[in-house]
Formats: structure tokens, sequence, C-alpha cells
């Protein structure tokens, strides 16, 4: 990285996200500890990190795979929890003069955190914008590799209960967004339907139907206020996802 | 579906919701912002009571284990303490006293 010094847009943005990455360590050596309880492969825990590189959406997926879920379930979920990259990205195209080929290099590195700092930044050039992205791209992919291999010495990850780092992590992630009443009924209806569903339907359906129906009832219980637009750079990047 | 197939479907539709949003300059209805907003709190939820009860029969004190997680991460909003604090108390309350 010679061209990240402070000097340059790159090197501005690679270091503007850098106070994010304490978060970002964990999270990601949380999710590699987890995709290796799964039976995955350093290549294929690692690939999920360079090919996806979206946090929540991998960690779902390791969770789904160990699970016995179907391709298709976790496809359709991975959809659910990234689509709202869409109002990310029609944020960032309004603010930044984007050429043509320089459009789908910042998407693919598209984040919650790097809008979240992006947004918050006066600077609005692609060199910066691809510091910032690349910034957490790096050190995600790090923590995917230095949590695979800490993985290993953990004797028995079974007996040890490190299953449980799944759900911990997903609540950990939770409640953070829960501010109002309605978020509150949303999340807590959602525990709820999810628990009852996993005992009835097999693998991803149930958090697929969950998080449908979820966001459904949240959609309809703040109708008539109309949504905040404006994202704030704070509320994305406390969405570590 | 193997593994590498469902690899690079998650792949195009995760690229596809990133970059569909910066060559669009459309705005999405009042409702699906709305829908948007409560998605992650809809599906973190339901990542958390399927997987509480575990396959050994710990269900009583690993939901405890995520009530202080839970409480911690309200209180510290970081990721790695509700973790470690939930795994603490976990493994403590796991000792037959």
């Amino acid at each position: 990285m010679a061209a990240a010094g402070r000097g340059t847009a790159f090197g501005r943005g690679f270091w503007a996200l850098a106070p994010l990455w304490l978060g970002v360590i964990p999270f990601g050596a949380a999710y590699a500890i987890t995709a290796r309880g799964a039976g995955l492969s350093l290549l294929e825990t690692q690939a999920l990190s360079v090919l996806v590189f979206a946090g929540s959406a991998q960690f779902s997926a390791v969770g789904l795979f160990a699970a016995g879920a179907a391709g298709l379930e976790i496809v359709l979920t991975t959809l659910l929890l990234n689509v709202r990259h869409l109002l990310y990205g029609l944020a960032l195209g309004r603010e930044v003069d984007l050429r043509r080929r320089e459009r789908p290099v910042a998407a693919f590195f598209l984040t919650d955190e790097a809008f979240g700092v992006i947004a918050a930044a006066k600077e609005r050039s692609f060199a910066f914008v691809l510091g910032v992205e690349l910034s957490l791209f790096m050190m995600w992919n790090l923590a995917t590799l230095a949590g695979f291999l800490a993985g290993a010495a953990i004797p028995d990850p079974t007996e040890l209960g490190v299953d449980l780092v799944f759900p911990l992590a997903f609540v950990a992630l939770l409640v953070p967004l829960v501010r109002t009443r309605a978020e509150l009924t949303v999340a807590l209806t959602s525990g709820a339907l999810a628990f009852g569903l996993a005992r009835a339907l097999p693998g991803g359906l149930p958090i697929l139907l969950t998080g449908i129906g979820g966001s459904l009832l949240g959609a309809y219980l703040t109708r008539g206020t109309p949504p905040d637009r404006t994202i704030r750079a704070d509320d994305a990047a406390r969405e570590v996802a | 579906m193997s593994f590498w197939l469902t690899v690079a479907g998650m792949v195009a539709v995760t690229f596809g919701s990133r970059y569909a949003g910066l060559v669009r300059r459309t705005e999405l209805p009042d409702f699906w912002v709305r829908f948007l907003h409560f998605v992650p709190i809809a599906v973190f939820a339901s990542l958390v009571t399927p997987y509480l009860e575990g396959d050994l029969g710990e269900w009583g004190i690993r939901i405890a284990a995520a009530s202080v997680a839970a409480l911690a991460a309200w209180r510290t909003r970081q990721l790695w303490v509700a973790i470690v604090v939930g795994m603490a108390v976990f493994w403590l309350l796991r000792i037959p006293w």
C-alpha cells in the first residue's frame, strides 16, 4: 500500500476508515471461526470475504450452510440482506461524479461502513472512495484469515459451545439498531416468528419468510411517517453489516 | 446446489444490489425505503432465536448468556464486548458448581 500515504486522495480515504478497523477485526474473526465450525475450508471461507464482501450476509450464509439450507435459500437471504445497498448506491451516485468504468469498481467494494465514512467526509473523488472501500476490504480479509487460523487452536469447537458465537454476534448487531417502538416490535415479532417457523420448516426458509414478513410489518407500522431518505453517516457505520 | 454455485449466486445478488443503485437515477417508493430499513432488524432477530437452543440441551444457560450479551451490546455498542461477555457467562454457568 505504497499509495496509502496521507498525502493522496486514496491515502486520505484509506485512513479515514481506519478507526472502524477495531470493530471489523472481531467481526471478521468471529465469522471465520463460525465458518470453520460449519465445515468450510480456508479457501471457501476466504473466497466469501473476497468475492461477496458483506459481513452479515457471509455470517448468515455459513450458519445456513451448517444448518443444511439449500443454495437457493442462502442466495435469497443474501439478496434480502444486501438489497439495501441499493440506497447507498443511489446516494453515492448523486454525490460523487463517477466515470462509467469506475462505477462497477466503486459498486463492488461498497459497504455500510464505507458509505458511512464517505457520506461524512468532504472529499468526493473516485480515488478517495476507493481508498475508503479498500481499507475495509483489506482489514476484513486479514481478519478472516487470522480468525480461521486462530480457530485451529480450538481443540473441540462443539464441546466448547463455539456455535453460540453465531446467535451472540447477531444479538450484538441487532441491539444497536433497535431505537423506536416499531423497531422493537419488529425485532421481538421476528424473533418469535423465526423460532416458531424453525420447528416446522427446514433450512433457511424460516429466516427468509421472517425477514420478508418482519420488514413488511415494519413498513406497515411506520406508514404515514415519511422515510428518512438522508442516510446518516453514523447510522450506516453502526449497521456493521 | 454446490458450494461454488451458491457463492456465484451470492456474488451476483450482492454486486447487483450495489451496482443497480449507482447506475440508476430513480427514487424508490416510500414504502420500500421503509421496508429496507427494517430488513436487518427482522433478519438479525430471526438469526438469533432458532440458534439459541443448541444441540447439547443447554438452552437455559445459552438464553441467560444471550440476555447478558444483549445488555452488554446495549451498554457498549461493541460487537466484541457482547460476544466475549456472552461466552464468559456461558462457560461460567456450565461449571457444575
